[in-house]
């Protein structure tokens, strides 16, 4: 595989659109470029943030926050 | 076929103007002296519950869009990001700024467990029906009166979403059904009568073009 086809695979990838199959090929490349394989999946992971960025912000309850603040502080102390 | 990454007005919904002078696919821009994501995840791994609230208050109208994408229920929305933003606590040492920024992270998590959450329901199997559907009956159904956060983070949504929008409709829709539901090749083929090639090429088309697109912009500012 070459590393261009790598990088088509590795965008396949980080969205989790990888065939089984595919998925083999793609980590013996991923082994076989090493920390330039490692670093352009990374990169690759900018496109979550992208596609969430895409959206638009829903709203949340005042309520939720305090749910979520009062677990995390009932954690720290117990 | 409108699109799911669009609105109901697909690719014209926002305004089409020069972009701002604001990196993409980034966080909003922070008040002076506001610490940045990397500050409070740093301050997240020492127990610092103030800096998870101040992580909440920057993120949660995001990550909440992202999980309604997914599964579509307001409640199960808000119960899974509440687990989230525990999970994001409790796992906050797993996290290292040499394999990304912060929001990354928390986009990774949040999209796996809201997908998880959709495969436990089998809701899935409904996606085919729901994406013919929700465009025309609810396509913004979490659109509301804009917020602070909301408009801070316009700005990045309008440049995200020119970049998503030069894609011709079949990619935008292979990429949406990949990734805001989890579907493979295969599924998606399935649900869209597509052949597999056809699926892989769309995909491999779409996602170059968007990864091309965002470094492009990166690159201009």
């Amino acid at each position: 595989m070459s590393f261009e086809e790598f990088q088509n695979q590795a965008r396949l990838y980080v969205i989790g659109a990888l065939e089984a199959e595919e998925a083999e090929a793609f980590e013996l490349a991923r082994k076989q470029f090493g920390q330039r394989a490692e670093d352009y999946i990374a990169q690759c992971y900018s496109m979550h943030e992208a596609f969430a960025l895409s959206l638009r912000p829903a709203k949340s309850s005042d309520a939720l926050k305090e749910r979520l603040m009062a677990m995390v502080r009932n954690r720290q102390t117990s | 076929m409108a699109m799911d990454f669009l609105s109901k007005n697909g690719a014209q919904d926002d305004p089409v103007e020069a972009p701002a002078t604001r990196m993409p696919a980034s966080a909003p821009e922070l008040e002076p002296g506001a610490p940045t994501d990397l500050e409070l995840m740093h301050a997240i791994q020492k127990e610092d519950p103030e800096a998870l609230s101040l992580l909440y208050d920057r993120y949660n109208g995001i990550l909440k869009a992202l999980i309604l994408r997914v599964i579509h229920n307001e409640a199960e929305a808000d119960d899974l990001l509440q687990e989230i933003f525990m999970e994001i606590w409790n796992q906050a040492k797993n996290f290292s700024a040499q394999k990304g920024k912060p929001l990354g992270w928390m986009v990774t998590l949040a999209r796996r467990r809201a997908i998880d959450g959709l495969r436990k329901k089998q809701a899935y199997a409904r996606a085919g029906e729901r994406l013919q559907t929700e465009t025309e009956q609810q396509p913004d159904a979490w659109v509301h009166n804009a917020t602070e956060e909301e408009i801070t983070f316009s700005d990045t949504r309008i440049l995200v979403r020119r970049v998503i929008n030069t894609l011709p409709v079949a990619q935008q829709q292979a990429i949406n059904l990949a990734f805001f539901r989890g579907m493979s090749q295969r599924e998606i083929a399935a649900n869209t009568n597509t052949p597999l090639g056809t699926v892989k090429t769309r995909l491999e088309l779409g996602l170059k073009k968007i990864y091309d697109g965002l470094k492009e912009l990166r690159d201009e500012l």
